[in-house]
């Protein structure tokens, strides 16, 4: 070999060694590198007009700094994240600042230590909406209606009940204070009450003997929801039935894996739901072998505008497959899969993966006009009937819940619609 | 070569070799990283990601970037258009500061934002501003003179605030204009949408407190119900109204104004419109704040020794213009302080060389003085050094900074608030020591 050639190889190898090194990130992400690392490696500093990240690292800068008012940093930060996201226009691509994340990660699980209580708005603090049977919380004597004014002697008047439920919440096993204002007492009340795991009830059930009607509601699709349900339906079955009502209205949806779960008690290793993801791949989910249990009555599912994802496949798989009619209002319709991705500071992005396709039933994605209103999408029921505008219309009562009432007859074995 | 060397050379080739890996890959993570930066206020802007604990690993490259890279990666859509992610961004950070007055605009809004500046308006050739309170001009007093609430539920209940989009300017001889149209009218509804305001759930909020303490029947509530679902079900929020009568040349709005209480249908016709620029008719002149202003306000005094300045219809002008007029007609000094919330110190606004010999200044003024020109009519006022006639100014002392971004759109951002001199500096000013 000539020395020249040499010199050349050599400096060649050389070079390939400093672009493999630049590369690894790259190689081991196995993608092209980005033209962003090769220009700023040039000493191209980009300016606005070249990086997108730095665009945004000037706006950043330029409203922390310029402001008229103070501006947080860490808010400002999570603000850009969730414009950066909600840019794609889809309502369920978003951005989950920690504590928000941290909520999404309770709601999901359905279980974590507290008190065993459900906390509503209240300009005192937090109205108690619901105590678990079972709970802490049902022991010390906290019934619904109740206030929480203060928690470990601080007054909560005014605050967010996020805010007051976190400070309720803690580590199993300790200790929160509470101050509460209960019905028929002059002076407030001080509890000690031990914070424990807690088991959020899902599903409700109620069995109305004049009817020979079983009624479950599924507040939501979450871990234990499965189990739940199953329990409720022992319950119900001790009676004779004529028919189920499954009450999905306001079930937002959850988990999928159990809403296959609960579909395995109707349908054996069938199709539940067909993903179809952005390279063109396609993925099933089914129901179960070896769960299925005997319905001997007809079964009318309960949905409304508030009804969606797992909700929504619930009721359309026992749709499609013939194992139950829909009544109320049309469903939410979304149609497609989020995951859940972490990010570095506990906040986590929430990004659309795939669209779902049920057995039957057609895509079935919501559609909304330029003002977010409802154009088209969700499921359409069977028998469509409207909530009426009674102010003492409770879910579940059959005097005053009309979607209930309009369930039932359709339940009866002489029904014709 | 004999074998030593040969093997010397080959274990240096290793070691440049591995080197030359090493240094590759230190060269991508300064690439990175190159993002850094030192803000003004000698604060490092932290890559996004929380700056305050340094125990945070930080991966190589920023938060911004590792988003938008998820998004890619995950999307079940391509996301290709990262200019619409970064705007999307700002946008998002821009709205979070919940001020009417720091926009995010797109690119069409931006566009029409800086001809409108210039003095060619479109859509029904109106300028308008976002106020909350009764009136703008009021609201500092209102903020004072707020009775507090008088129990907690009054206080969360007063807590939301849409503000109300008002017309602050109309163009003479524009659509608005022929429709009579005029400065303070209210838009109540654009198109049949109706303008949501706080007002009205404010209502229905307290009307639902009424219906649980047993004070008002069912049937009260329903009837409030069943109406404030007609309005929300059509509702606009009063920035995409804006949008509706401020954006297009062409096509017709159908637009419900509210005046003192009355309400009026009117229907107008989009169409081009031009605000007069600067004008001189005798002793009057029309000053418009933009780039040329000065100079031409410079001939416009020269040899008088008294004008009269028409402020009126001028809610768009551009400060540093502004502050090259004054240095053209008021003597040297301080005129008053640009101010923050943010514990800083004021900024003064002085006239540096000025006008030692300035002719004696009416100022024109009424609602439709706003931003520069109040502060122009202020700064000139509050020292003594012109007299205002006509009535009060619009009440929007706010400095704006505007943002062009890379894609064409931009966003507009208060950075200070501006304070005339108060008390009898009058002395102080044009003192030639």
């Amino acid at each position: 070999m000539k020395p020249v050639v040499k010199v050349i190889s050599f400096g060649a190898v050389v070079g390939g060694c400093f672009l493999f090194g630049f590369c690894w990130p790259d190689i081991q992400r196995l993608k092209a590198p980005s033209t962003r690392a090769i220009g700023n490696l040039f000493g191209v500093r980009s300016t606005g007009g070249e990086s997108p990240s730095i665009e945004f690292q000037h706006a950043y800068a330029e409203i922390l700094t310029d402001y008229v008012k103070p501006v947080d940093r860490t808010n400002l930060k999570y603000a850009g994240m969730e414009g950066l996201m909600a840019s794609l226009g889809d309502p369920h691509t978003i951005f989950m600042p920690p504590r928000a994340a941290a909520a999404f990660n309770d709601e999901t699980r359905a279980n974590f230590s507290g008190i065993g209580a459900r906390l509503g708005g209240d300009p005192m603090g937090a109205k108690i909406v619901v105590v678990f049977d079972d709970s802490p919380a049902s022991a010390a004597g906290v019934k619904a209606g109740n206030v929480v004014t203060a928690v470990e002697g601080k007054s909560v008047a005014g605050k967010e009940t996020d805010d007051i439920v976190s400070l309720i919440k803690g580590q199993e096993g300790t200790v929160v204070h509470l101050t509460l204002i209960q019905k028929g007492k002059e002076k407030p009340v001080n509890l000690a009450i031990r914070r424990a795991k807690i088991i959020a009830p899902t599903v409700d059930s109620k069995y109305l003997a004049d009817q020979q009607i079983g009624y479950m509601s599924i507040a939501s699709f979450s871990e234990p929801t499965a189990a739940q349900f199953d329990k409720e339906l022992g319950k119900l079955e001790a009676h004779p039935l004529k028919g189920l009502v499954i009450d999905l209205r306001e079930n937002p949806g959850g988990l999928l894996e159990t809403a296959c779960d609960m579909l395995s008690r109707f349908v054996e290793d069938k199709v539940v739901v067909k993903m179809k993801f952005k390279d063109g791949k396609e993925d099933v989910a089914r129901s179960y072998p070896g769960a299925l249990h005997q319905f001997n009555y007809p079964i009318a599912v309960l949905m409304n505008e508030d009804s969606a994802s797992a909700a929504e496949i619930y009721a359309g798989c026992l749709r499609d497959y013939g194992k139950a009619k829909l009544v109320g209002t049309h469903s939410y319709g979304k149609a497609s899969v989020q995951n859940v991705f972490p990010l570095v500071d506990n906040s986590s992005a929430k990004i659309t993966i795939a669209k779902y396709f049920l057995p039957v039933t057609p895509f079935f994605g919501r559609k909304v006009d330029a003002y977010g209103s409802y154009i088209s999408g969700g499921l359409e029921p069977d028998l469509k009937v409207d909530l009426s505008n009674n102010p003492e219309l409770v879910f579940g009562d059959v005097k005053t819940d009309n979607q209930l009432d309009k369930a039932i007859t359709l339940l009866n074995p002489n029904a014709k619609f | 070569m004999n074998t030593t060397s040969k093997s010397i050379l080959s274990a240096t080739g290793v070691v440049a070799s591995v080197a030359a890996v090493i240094m590759g890959y230190r060269a991508r993570q300064q690439a990175d990283i190159g993002a850094v930066q030192v803000a003004d206020n000698g604060v490092t802007i932290d890559r996004m990601v929380a700056s305050r604990s340094n125990d945070i690993n930080v991966p190589a490259g920023d938060y911004f970037y590792e988003l938008s890279q998820k998004l890619k990666d995950q999307y079940v859509e391509p996301v290709t258009d990262d200019n619409k992610l970064v705007t999307g961004a700002i946008r998002g950070m821009i709205l979070s500061l919940q001020d009417p007055q720091s926009q995010y605009l797109d690119r069409t809004q931006f566009a029409s934002y800086l001809n409108a500046r210039d003095g060619k308006f479109e859509g029904i050739g109106a300028d308008f501003a976002l106020v909350t309170g009764p009136n703008a001009a009021q609201l500092e007093a209102a903020h004072e003179q707020e009775a507090p609430a008088t129990t907690a539920e009054d206080a969360v209940v007063s807590v939301q605030d849409i503000p109300r989009l008002q017309v602050v300017s109309v163009v003479p001889g524009g659509p608005a204009d022929k429709a009579g149209v005029s400065v303070g009218d209210l838009v109540y509804s654009v198109d049949g949408h109706w303008v949501a305001q706080s007002e009205p759930i404010r209502k229905f909020r307290k009307a639902l407190r009424d219906f649980n303490s047993k004070k008002i029947s069912a049937a009260a509530i329903n009837q409030l119900r069943t109406e404030i679902r007609a309005k929300a079900d059509k509702a606009i929020m009063p920035v995409k109204a804006k949008d509706m009568l401020f954006l297009g040349k062409s096509g017709a709005v159908t637009v419900v104004w509210e005046r003192k209480g009355v309400q009026r249908s009117t229907k107008i016709t989009k169409l081009h419109s031009t605000m007069p620029g600067f004008q001189v008719s005798g002793n009057e002149i029309r000053l418009p704040f933009v780039p040329a202003s000065a100079n031409s306000l410079k001939h416009a005094i020269a040899g008088k020794s008294e004008v009269t300045i028409d402020l009126r219809n001028n809610t768009m002008g551009d400060l540093g213009s502004m502050k090259q007029c004054l240095e053209v007609i008021a003597p040297s000094g301080e005129y008053g302080n640009f101010t923050t919330f943010r514990h800083d110190k004021p900024t003064p606004l002085v006239v540096r060389k000025g006008n030692s010999n300035p002719p004696r200044i009416t100022l024109v003024t009424d609602k439709s003085t706003r931003g520069a020109a109040e502060i122009f009519a202020l700064a000139l006022s509050s020292r003594g050094v012109a007299h205002l006639t006509g009535s009060e100014t619009g009440g929007d002392r706010d400095v704006r900074s505007i943002f062009r971004l890379t894609d064409g759109s931009g966003y507009t951002l208060v950075t200070s608030v501006y304070k005339p001199t108060l008390g009898k500096a009058k002395r102080t000013i044009g003192g030639t020591r």
